[in-house]
């Protein structure tokens, strides 16, 4: 009976391919003879297409609820055992799933930016459409002929393999789909700027059009990986959230030059520079975003031969990318004539030349990120001979980078566009560098010896004073204007120009983040024991009892738990309980630590194994202000939320926020 | 100084700045590429004592010995052909197990690898490439059973 379902799915999806292909023809051939019927038969393929693929992935996630194992995808990623909230979200627990969920977000995007900006870009639209139809086809292939989620299984087995447990979790309901959300989003400033490209009208309005999408797709691309990480934190049980793994590397690249291009787009929009360049991050952005799908969901780091074993997916993958990745350069190399503009970089002082350093910098990171994350598989395919590259060269590179990015915003923000000179930034920096110095002493006095740690730390103290003091001398001038109160000149600063002060609360937020992770990475401490019940250890300013072992049975998993009385100097803690699962009907078994979080840190605790006599192996991490980094990206959050609720601005305000603060310190 | 001046000092900043960036990025690559190794190789000397190494293959049977204050484990990687003895201390991982699949990374000294991290076997389908590869030539019949 449910059989029909997954078939209606699958002719859905397939109905949606033919759509896609028509949407392409239309609009091209509208475009090229002025027939706006065409367009309109394009808009309609489109949002068609959305109600299609929504379809599609309906019928997946019912036949998981139904446990439908005739459905194979359902049958190898489920069970009659797996709670129900597991069973609706397996959808992108595997790689067919994920691809569907991944074409259901580009439905979701074309049909949204179809009905945005159609009366607003009427120019753009054909071109535009026709590249979002182009991205869905190549999607849609993959999904009906390659790695169907709609294949049956003849006969159904009676009863499903199992979800992979460690993605039996919270965390993994919503990591992968902001992932994707962030991932998909960056394919609106792709298709405007294709279609810019085409029209040879590479000006400020696909870059005005796109900024909000591309600032929407950077804020789910940062939220995926901080969940990725804390999902990491918490489930992976080694007191990390970050590994340089190639995984983790595959979401980094699109999001580098995600900031770049985010950063860029505004010399563009002030002073019309930057212009091939901002096409050019757009272009990679979405190249690195399908990149990354497809390095964790082709099989390819798991081995390079998984690429043998299924020829046809890895070369369609391969082929898929090239298209994109070379169509998109290639449009731009040849349209370069079209991309000069008569706007030129004035000093070499001035808000445009940190942009091009912040560019610069994010630039190299991605670059050196690729580098440690593909040469391994180049060398493989090449040479036969298999290597790592280890995470210390990641943290050699990536981080000196970062720190420089920290000092960067304490003097990109408040230096003012076309000119300036190093009177005027003494007299901007002078405030900010004392409060680094502060830092810098501080961080001395806590034992900090390191260069880097103590020129991050110093960083966060300039960034820090330096947003303040911009922030005071505009409410200043605000206030001296209008005779309001402190509070309410502060708050009607911020509102008047949300995406200023929406990037400087973004700002404070990566300090935030910053200060976590150095505060986490510098002051750790690490301790493995071997207990028997009633012994006590120490880590931080914890006592720790080890009460003895016990099994413990879930659902559908069985687990060897450590009960652990902790206890903060002389108070009660309470009781701490780690686990070690194991999943009968996949054989895995996963780690649950035990975690208090508490402002100054967390406490962090590991089982390992049963040494016999009722004697464990325990690890216990303290790891102080690593909560920090949540914060921060919240603070993130609410910073790029309020900066979003800034309509687009064709003209004035985000050009005179700078001269505000002139006025105020003449 | 007049504007061509300017750009050129601009110019001249971000070579320097994207220079000092692909130094830094090559030295520290070079440093730190881990090469995999069978204990196969380990065994005909083609690994230098004291360099980093990934040393992959199965966990000898009963090869497995741990000290009395249970930190200490001592066991054997095999490719089938050879074996290598690996010591390590801390807190093996959730997947080891006794003739599964196994990459340990570290040092060799005297022929024995100091490890500083174990992985093991991820899950059912998800093996460590590394092992995979060095298991080809191990699977036997009596080997898969």
């Amino acid at each position: 009976m449910s059989g029909s379902v997954i078939e209606l799915g699958m002719v859905a999806t397939a109905l949606s391919l033919v759509l896609a292909i028509v949407c392409i023809a239309a609009s091209i051939y509208g475009a090229s003879t002025q027939q706006p019927v065409f367009n309109q038969v394009a808009r309609q393929a489109l949002l068609a297409n959305f109600v299609l693929v929504t379809l599609g992935c309906f019928t997946v996630v019912w036949s998981f609820v139904q446990n439908d194992f005739s459905v194979a995808y359902v049958a190898q990623n489920s069970n009659t055992h797996l709670p129900l909230i597991y069973r609706l979200t397996a959808l992108w627990g595997a790689h067919e799933g994920s691809l569907l969920l991944w074409l259901w977000f580009l439905t979701l995007y074309s049909a949204l930016v179809v009905l945005f900006h159609w009366k607003t870009h009427p120019r753009s639209m054909p071109y535009v459409m026709a590249t979002l139809a182009a991205v869905q086809v190549g999607f849609q292939v993959l999904i009906l002929f390659l790695s169907s989620p709609f294949t049956e299984l003849i006969p159904a087995p009676a009863e499903g393999r199992e979800l992979n447990p460690l993605l039996q979790d919270p965390g993994l309901i919503i990591h992968p789909p902001m992932l994707y959300l962030g991932y998909v989003g960056f394919v609106v400033p792709f298709a405007f700027a294709v279609a810019a490209l085409i029209r040879g009208n590479a000006g400020a309005e696909w870059v005005v059009a796109t900024r909000r999408w591309t600032l929407f797709a950077w804020l789910a691309l940062t939220s995926g990986i901080m969940l990725g990480g804390y999902w990491a934190y918490y489930e992976l049980g080694w007191g990390g959230y970050w590994a340089w793994d190639p995984v983790e590397n595959a979401s980094l690249m699109p999001w580098l030059t995600g900031t770049a291009l985010l950063h860029s787009i505004m010399a563009q929009e002030n002073r019309n520079l930057f212009r091939s360049w901002n096409a050019f991050l757009a272009i990679t952005t979405f190249a690195l975003s399908l990149l990354g799908t497809f390095l964790v969901r082709s099989g390819v780091l798991t081995s390079v031969h998984a690429f043998a074993v299924d020829p046809t997916r890895g070369t369609y993958l391969l082929a898929f990318l090239g298209i994109v990745t070379l169509g998109g350069f290639g449009l731009l190399i040849f349209r370069a004539d079209t991309l000069r503009s008569n706007a030129r970089l004035d000093g070499s002082l001035s808000r445009e030349s940190t942009l091009l350093f912040n560019n610069l910098f994010l630039v190299v990171a991605t670059a050196t990120v690729f580098l440690g994350t593909l040469y391994p598989l180049a060398v493989e395919v090449m040479a036969d001979e298999r290597i790592t590259v280890a995470a210390p060269y990641f943290n050699k590179t990536v981080l000196p980078i970062m720190v420089a990015i920290v000092w960067l915003m304490a003097i990109g923000p408040v230096v003012p566009w076309r000119k300036s000179n190093l009177t005027r930034l003494r007299k901007l920096m002078a405030g900010p560098i004392c409060a680094a110095l502060v830092c810098l002493l501080t961080g001395w006095f806590f034992g900090v010896r390191a260069l880097l740690p103590l020129l991050a730390l110093a960083g966060i103290g300039c960034v820090l004073a330096s947003i303040a003091l911009d922030t005071w001398r505009s409410t200043k001038a605000r206030i001296d204007i209008s005779g309001k109160s402190w509070f309410a000149g502060l708050i009607a600063t911020a509102l008047w120009n949300r995406r200023r002060y929406g990037g400087f609360i973004v700002h404070l937020g990566v300090t935030i983040v910053v200060f976590g992770i150095l505060a986490s990475g510098l002051f750790q401490e690490t301790k493995t024991v071997a207990v028997a019940p009633g012994e006590q250890f120490k880590i931080g300013a914890y006592t720790l009892t080890f009460d003895g072992l016990e099994q413990v049975q879930g659902p559908n998993w069985a687990a060897l738990q450590a009960n652990v009385q902790v206890f903060s100097g002389p108070d009660d803690a309470g009781l701490m309980q780690p686990q070690r699962r194991t999943y009968p009907r996949g054989g895995m078994t996963t780690t649950e630590s035990a975690i208090r979080s508490t402002f100054s840190g967390d406490l962090y605790l590991v089982v390992g194994e049963e040494l016999g006599g009722g004697r464990a192996s325990l690890r216990a991490y303290f790891i102080p202000l690593v909560g920090w980094i949540w914060v921060g990206w919240l603070v993130m959050i609410v910073g790029s939320l309020f900066a979003l609720s800034q309509a687009r601005t064709y003209a004035a305000p985000a050009r005179t926020a700078p001269d505000v603060a002139e006025a105020a310190n003449p | 100084m007049n504007r061509k001046a300017k750009r050129g000092l601009l110019i001249f900043f971000a070579a320097v700045v994207l220079a000092a960036s692909v130094l830094l990025m090559l030295s520290a690559f070079r440093e730190n590429i881990v090469f995999f190794h069978t204990p196969s190789d380990v065994r005909s000397g083609a690994v230098a004592a004291g360099t980093q190494t990934r040393l992959g293959g199965l966990v000898e049977k009963d090869s497995v010995k741990r000290q009395a204050d249970g930190m200490d484990v001592a066991f054997r990687i095999t490719d089938g052909a050879n074996a290598i003895d690996v010591r390590y201390r801390g807190i093996l991982p959730d997947l080891f197990r006794e003739e599964q699949g196994v990459v340990a990374e570290g040092v060799i000294v005297d022929g024995a690898l100091e490890a500083s991290t174990i992985l093991a076997k991820h899950d059912e389908n998800y093996m460590p490439r590394e092992v995979a590869d060095a298991l080809k030539a191990y699977e036997t019949p009596e080997a898969v059973k």
